[in-house]
């Protein structure tokens, strides 16, 4: 066997001089000559299947089929046999037959290594495959809901840590691809839709007291066909600058050629609910748990039992614990939500067209009212044949996203959870003139549920025009051009029976923004197989540019509460305090940056046994100093299909065997601002009515692009025929020059700036296993299981940063992202009943110098397991989702569980009952003796729980009627369904749900404040294609 | 157009040999587009820049960008930070007078004097201040250089001068909060300037306090009539109220007293408003009572103050209140005068009691600094301790005249000395003073007891705060107030 490495480096001068070269390799056949041949090949549906690769058996001879599946070789010997060929069909040998035309039909290759896999710029059919890419079958989860459809995907994809901070729908979801490798730039994928890269990064700025809207739930999931997740730098390494998180490659769907109109509709109608809602203490229990307090505490003026607070009205108290009432706030705010869905799409397409419509509409309330999502969806994707050697389309996402929004987080005015569940239970929602009244500073339940009133309405189109030229058949030219364009306008108006409006007159806010990404890339393919030599290359450039804008202004002191547009506002302009936004005046938001890149890759395959890859990128990008904009980006990889070696490719047991390698380096850029690398002065610091400036940013020339690389061994095995498959990575990350707003001593002026600062590792392990069960023609069953580990780590970090609610989180050398930092509680002295913490110094008093790290949020393995059966027209697939060791901060409990110091402030937790009351008690709650003096420290490591869980993700059960009595009666064929989501959550989180995060920034994950639930969800629906 | 013709007609299209005339026309657009984008490719597409910032290289450079640079460290001291909220917050809190009735226990700390250096409002103060010097020190080095004729010598004076006296002021309140500072005092141009600087002790952080209102002094206008302008901005007489604060501050009473003599004494400008809440009430500002007082106007520069004390009802969380004891103090004779102190409070229903010093809705309340009712009993005090008791008296006396009450019957030292303890608790009820009072003459450590063991006295220690624990994180060179 000759060395590959010379033939590779020859097919490379060769493609620089295409035309020379394929003049003499292509049609250059020198055998005994007869007549030309003609013939056709057609797809399992019998139409024409273009694109097929026809050659003469042993010699070099070869076309390839035009739109309409015909070719015509010009000289075949008489007894020769052709080769027909092509991707996810099985190829066939036919003999040359002189009678007339040939036509051939294919039959398709259901096998999982024929699978096509789509990678950057490009597919591949899975036994080709270096990189670890997984590709997601998103039919059986399209219909949960969740608005977007990455969070459809949790536990179905090993190494892809999944979360849902939040029950409500539409919202942010944390989407993790091996770890995360940043502090202060992005740890999110890359979202390509159909070769546009989409922004992913909420526009929201009204605040919904942390929370974030998901710009991907303005996608429609019924219009996706597929989803490819590339984890390593191989399969990542060509999109270079944006690579290092992941990318999330979307398709959509898309006609066929010469296929019939085909009309699908989907309906289904659900209802949601909590599981369960918090315990809380009564009247009764709060009042006690105050009193005992009281006894336990000094105050300026002595306490004793005889002035305790909750003592009979007679003697000034507040009357008997056992006299105050206990009113359920909770019920008023969740409710059985709603959950509908429509989709409608004709697909189809003739012999040089192919289209597909969609259209859909969906609206999911939210357990929590008055919150819900809706979407309205539009799809059109066009292709059309120019010529055989031009093909131009289209694709097409237009939707509106309405939401009626909510403040599921944190913050007072407005707060729906803050009033609902921090009121303390024995407070009257009624003054004592009998008027709804705000309690303990929140808002009145009832007052917000009638008068909530912010709405978001994000209009986006994300659109793709592509050009492809043959320009020789194996040689391809292709341009296209992308937009992602987002108007995002959002409303607030608080009325003067609530918080945020009261004493301004009314508070209505108003902001519109505009994001703009416009994308050109232009890419040369070729593609080659000499023999047992399969050459490819391609090479791109690129260049986007994205444009932001937004206006906002604020209103206040309304004519009265029917008035809500600032247009009727007495003063506009914006007021600092009672706003629920914290923006300081009406603001106009302008800004830009750019990127130009470079890439390419090739590829050599030989005889399907030794499979290589190198790739490079280069990006340049505006954000950074001029002497650091660009950034260098390339990947190796190496495969080695053991299967096709001699010794194994009789043992038929063996399906597949195969080892992976791959190295290279990806960058990242997001989550920094535009301007990140300048020294700025801002205006807007006023005095007197008078501009006024200030410093806002120190400078750092140095400032560039953040690099990771990775190292991946992958493993894939399969069995009997491909029944039984595993996959099996090993991957190790090494973040260098991460971006970081490095915490500055408050000295200088500043409290940040934007550094290289930060080295990060991620290594881990991920085993994946797919099965054949059973395989027959009435009676299929498939399981998947995946399970991974990802173990992180900081190892260069000069200046620990803080983040979250009294600074829970924070972010040091030598421990995990997302670590948390508090004072460590041992236990409750049954003694003495206080809490006993680890005094790290040794002082012996509990001071900040003894808040150390315990634990963090990540877990130490998590994964999913599928099945998905079907037997005659019944069909049910299951989804579980897991994960093990992670840690969640049980904020809510924090607050509840303030031993009755603070009084009729904030509610108390029935767990707080489970306090020590006298000597030999044994608990891990300690006596009542205030807030932050000793036992009920903020910080305290009491609140931090494990948040391990086993979720019944989705079960769906269907029942396809039968064919001979739809296609007659309808013309088509109809399944109903019914399913569920999330109906079991074995998990020994006191809070609701494990996953739950009061806010959407990665810095503050695993802190769980006023957040509902993700819901308890029923669904049926009914499919139906004619 | 022979590209609609064929989408249109959806009719199959003639196979097309590579390099034939209608081959190359139906691709020249594409490669004239490519070649159009790749042209434009050149390393001008790279070069973006920011419409809403401006480049920190070219900020002071005229007289406007002069003064719209003295603007920011105003606005900088005017932060909810400083003196907007968080710094005021400490003054107060910590006064015995005032209940939490939120739900933050950073706020709690302050008034069971158990502050812990992770609290984050001392973070917060910290910074903010820093800011301020930060700003303060641009001024001051770049206003010397800047040639432009409409930067008039008095002009440039006025700003170097203003920027003086806040600096000043600034170390002035880190220094009666956390002991001594790291002294800085050129600006910030690059990420590695101004750390690692050790503190400085209280007593060489006062001394930078002095020279640079010594170096403000001579720079300022000293305005023969005051305007309610020159009650928002620093002028001479501002320099001269802090200087008094700060003999007082050091026990330097000679100094004090004349310091606050040159205030007092100047009556055309400065009055003891009657009655008592003519210098917040019915939304006045730069009345003659106050000396220095910052300017909001509750839009573009809104003062964050009253949503902590402002009930519910009028868009305030009421995050804390005036405790029974003030309320009782307050609310009965002989306080309860009409107008007078016991305004600095209200209730909703009769019972709920909240301070109303900051109401205006929305937030443009000054925040005072300086009142003359200040210097009065600065004066006061300075005289009581160099035993002219008939003249401190006399000070005492004009303030509680104002306030509706009768003469002060103390006549010892002793007595006339906490007769001015008391009298500066209730003047300044909601403002930022007892705290501060009570810390630098030690008398915390009577009146409060030790958090952590009601039987003790308030330990010495606590008289400072402790260092932010994020600033020890990031700057070894900075070292913990001992206890904590």
């Amino acid at each position: 066997m000759k060395s590959p490495v010379p033939i590779l480096l020859l097919t490379l001068g060769l493609a620089a001089t295409t035309q020379a070269a394929f003049g003499v390799v292509l049609p250059g056949a020198h055998a005994v000559a007869d007549a030309p041949l003609a013939g056709k090949v057609l797809d399992e549906n019998g139409a024409g299947l273009p694109g097929v690769t026809v050659r003469v058996k042993g010699g070099t001879t070869g076309t390839v089929t035009d739109n309409q599946g015909a070719f015509s070789l010009p000289d075949v010997p008489t007894s020769a046999t052709l080769l027909i060929s092509y991707v996810g069909y099985k190829a066939q040998e036919v003999r040359a037959d002189r009678t007339g035309s040939i036509t051939v039909r294919l039959v398709p290759d259901r096998g999982e290594l024929n699978e096509v896999v789509v990678v950057g710029y490009g597919t591949q059919q899975r036994r080709n495959l270096i990189g670890s890419v997984v590709k997601v079958d998103p039919t059986d989860t399209k219909e949960l809901p969740v608005g977007s459809f990455d969070a459809q995907l949790q536990g179905k994809v090993s190494g892809v840590q999944i979360s849902s901070n939040t029950g409500v729908p539409g919202s942010a979801v944390n989407v993790r691809v091996r770890g995360a490798t940043t502090i202060n730039g992005s740890n999110t994928p890359l979202y390509v839709v159909d070769g546009v890269f989409i922004n992913n990064n909420s526009l929201q700025t009204i605040s919904t007291g942390g929370k974030a809207t998901s710009p991907i739930a303005d996608l429609n999931p019924s219009d996706i066909e597929s989803v490819e997740v590339l984890k390593d730098a191989d399969a990542t390494a060509l999109y270079g600058s944006r690579g290092a998180n992941g990318v999330i490659i979307v398709t959509t769907r898309r006609g066929n050629f010469n296929q019939k109109p085909k009309i699908s509709l989907n309906v289904s109608q659900g209802w949601a609910k909590a599981a369960e809602l918090w315990e809380l203490a009564t009247g009764p229990e709060h009042a006690t748990l105050v009193n005992e307090n009281w006894l336990n505490t000094t105050g300026p003026t002595p306490r004793t039992f005889e002035n305790r607070p909750y003592r009979p009205v007679s003697e000034g108290g507040r009357g008997l614990p056992e006299q105050q009432p206990t009113f359920d706030r909770l019920s008023q705010v969740f409710r059985t939500a709603r959950l509908q869905n429509y989709d409608v799409s004709v697909a189809g397409g003739n012999s040089a067209s192919r289209y597909y419509i969609g259209g859909g509409f969906t609206k999911q309330e939210s357990i929590l009212q008055p919150i819900d999502f809706q979407r309205a969806s539009f799809k059109v994707n066009l292709d059309q044949q120019l010529s055989d050697k031009v093909q131009i389309g289209v694709s097409n996402s237009f939707s509106r996203t309405y939401r009626n929004e909510g403040r599921a987080g944190d913050g007072p005015a407005g707060g729906l959870l803050q009033a609902a569940l921090h009121t303390p239970t024995l407070l009257s929602p009624y003054d004592a003139n009998g008027q709804l009244v705000g309690r303990a500073s929140f808002d009145n339940v009832e007052l917000l549920l009638k008068n909530y009133d912010v709405n978001s309405t994000s209009l986006r189109y994300i659109g793709n025009l592509y050009g492809d030229i043959q320009l020789l058949p194996t040689l391809k030219f292709r341009t296209s051009f992308g937009v992602d364009y987002n108007s995002y306008d959002e409303k607030e108006y608080w009325n003067t029976l609530l918080i945020a409006g009261a004493g301004v007159g009314g508070l209505a806010t108003s902001s519109a923004s505009q994001y703009a990404s416009l994308l050109n890339e232009n890419t040369l393919t070729y593609r080659q197989q000499f023999g047992r030599h399969t050459v490819g290359v391609i090479v791109g450039n690129g260049l986007q540019g994205d444009t932001f804008y937004r206006t906002y202004a604020q209103g206040t002191g309304f004519p009265n509460n029917s008035f809500k547009e600032i247009s009727a506002a007495s003063v506009t302009s914006s007021i600092g305090n009672a706003g629920t936004t914290g923006n300081a005046s009406s603001i106009g938001n302008r800004s830009a940056y750019r990127l130009a890149s470079f890439f390419g890759r090739a590829d050599y395959n030989f005889d399907g046994r030794y499979l290589f890859n190198v790739s490079f990128r280069t990006d340049g990008s505006s954000r950074f100093g001029r002497a650091n904009q660009w950034g260098y980006f390339p990947s190796v990889g190496a495969a080695w299909r053991l299967k096709e070696e001699g010794f194994l490719r009789d043992v038929t047991v063996l399906s597949e065997l195969k080892l992976r390698a791959s190295y290279g380096v990806t960058g990242n850029q997001n989550g920094i601002g535009n301007f990140a690398a300048r020294g700025l002065w801002n205006g807007g610091a006023n005095y007197q009515d008078n501009a006024g400036i200030a410093p806002q940013q120190l400078a750092n020339d140095n400032l560039k692009w953040e690099q990771t690389s990775q190292a991946n061994v992958g493993l894939d095995l399969a069995f009997f025929d491909n029944r039984l498959g595993v996959e099996f990575n090993a991957y190790s990350k090494y973040t260098k020059n991460g971006l970081i707003q490095l915490t500055q001593p408050a000295t200088t002026g500043f409290s940040s700036y934007w550094a290289n600062g930060v080295e990060i590792s991620n290594k881990g392990l991920e085993f994946a296993l797919n099965t054949v069960n059973i395989r027959r023609p009435d009676f299929s069953w498939n399981s998947g299981f995946n399970v991974a580990t990802n173990v992180n780590n900081i190892e260069k970090l000069n200046t620990p940063a803080q983040f979250g609610s009294r600074n829970l989180i924070l972010q040091q050398q030598g421990h995990p992202l997302y670590s948390f930092w508090l004072y460590k509680q041992l236990y409750v002295d049954p003694q003495t009943g206080n809490a006993v913490y680890d005094d790290v110094d040794k002082d012996g008093k509990i001071t900040a110098a003894d808040r150390q790290i315990v634990d963090s949020i990540w877990p130490k393995f998590f994964g999913g397991l599928t099945n998905t059966i079907t037997y005659k027209g019944f069909d049910a697939s299951v989804l579980i989702a897991f994960q093990y060791g992670n840690k969640v901060y049980n904020h809510n409990r924090f607050f509840g569980e303030g031993g009755g110091a603070r009084d009729e402030a904030r509610v108390i937790f029935a767990s707080n009952l489970a306090r020590w009351q006298k000597p030999g008690d044994v608990t891990d709650v300690p006596r009542p003796d205030g807030i932050n003096v000793n036992n009920y420290l903020d910080g305290g490591s009491r609140w931090l729980e494990d948040g391990s869980f086993v979720r019944l993700r989705n079960v769906s059960l269907g029942y396809t009627l039968p064919e001979t009595l739809t296609r007659r009666v309808l013309g088509g064929t109809v399944r109903v369904y019914a399913q569920g989501s999330n109906l079991v959550l074995l998990t020994k989180y006191t809070g609701l749900d494990p996953e739950s995060a009061a806010s959407s920034d990665a810095n503050q994950q695993g802190i769980d404040l006023g957040t509902p639930p993700q819901p308890r969800s029923f669904q049926v629906g009914v499919n139906a294609t004619f | 157009m022979p590209f609609r013709q064929r989408a249109l007609l959806l009719r199959r299209p003639a196979p097309v040999s590579f390099f034939s005339r209608a081959y190359l026309r139906s691709i020249a657009p594409f490669l004239v587009m490519a070649l159009i984008m790749g042209l434009s490719a050149c390393t001008s597409y790279l070069d973006v820049s920011p419409t809403e910032s401006i480049a920190d290289n070219q900020t002071i450079v005229d007289q406007k960008s002069a003064s719209t640079a003295v603007n920011g460290v105003y606005s900088a001291l005017s932060n909810s930070g400083y003196y907007g909220t968080s710094f005021q917050s400490i003054g107060y809190l910590g006064s015995g007078d005032i209940q939490w009735t939120g739900t933050q226990s950073q706020v709690q700390e302050f008034i069971t004097h158990n502050v812990r250096a992770d609290n984050a409002t001392i973070s917060t103060v910290w910074s903010s201040i820093y800011v301020t010097i930060n700003r303060a020190n641009h001024v001051l080095a770049k206003v010397p250089g800047v040639a432009d004729p409409l930067l008039t010598q008095a002009r440039r004076d006025q700003y170097l001068g203003e920027a003086y006296f806040l600096r000043a002021l600034a170390y002035f309140d880190l220094a009666r909060t956390f002991g001594g500072v790291p002294l800085i005092t050129q600006p910030t141009l690059k990420a590695t300037d101004n750390q690692g600087i050790a503190r400085a002790t209280q007593a060489e952080t006062y001394a930078q306090v002095l020279r640079d209102l010594d170096a403000a002094e001579p720079l300022l206008p000293n305005p023969a009539t005051v305007q309610p302008t020159d009650r928002y901005r620093a002028t001479r007489k501002t320099v001269w109220a802090l200087k008094a604060r700060l003999y007082l501050y050091q026990g330097n009473w000679a100094q004090a007293e004349s310091y606050a003599t040159r205030l007092v004494a100047d009556n055309a400008n400065y009055q003891l408003l009657a009655p008592f809440n003519s210098f917040f009430a019915n939304n006045v500002r730069g009345t003659a009572e106050s000396v220095f007082e910052i300017f909001y106007n509750g839009t573009t520069e809104p003062n964050t103050h009253r949503g902590n004390w402002q009930p519910t009802s009028n868009g305030g969380t009421r995050q804390w209140a005036p405790n029974a004891g003030l309320v009782s103090v307050l609310t009965t004779a002989p306080n309860n005068t009409p107008n007078g102190r016991s305004t600095l409070i209200a209730a909703v229903g009769g019972t709920t009691w909240y301070g109303n010093l900051y109401y205006r809705n929305p937030g443009s309340d000054p925040s005072y600094v300086f009142r003359i009712a200040e210097l009065y009993l600065i004066r006061a005090e300075a005289r009581a301790q160099q035993n002219n008791l008939a003249g401190a008296l006399a000070d005492l006396n004009a303030v509680r005249t104002r306030a509706g009450l009768a003469n002060s019957p103390a006549t010892t030292q002793p007595d006339i000395l906490l007769a001015i303890e008391n009298e500066r608790r209730l003047e300044f009820a909601l403002e930022p003073h007892r705290w501060f009072d009570l810390a630098r003459t030690g008398r915390a450590t009577a009146v409060f007891k030790d958090p952590l063991n009601n039987a003790a006295p308030l330990p010495a220690f606590r008289l400072l705060l402790p260092v932010p624990i994020s600033q020890l994180q990031v700057d070894a060179a900075l070292k913990q107030n001992p206890g904590y």
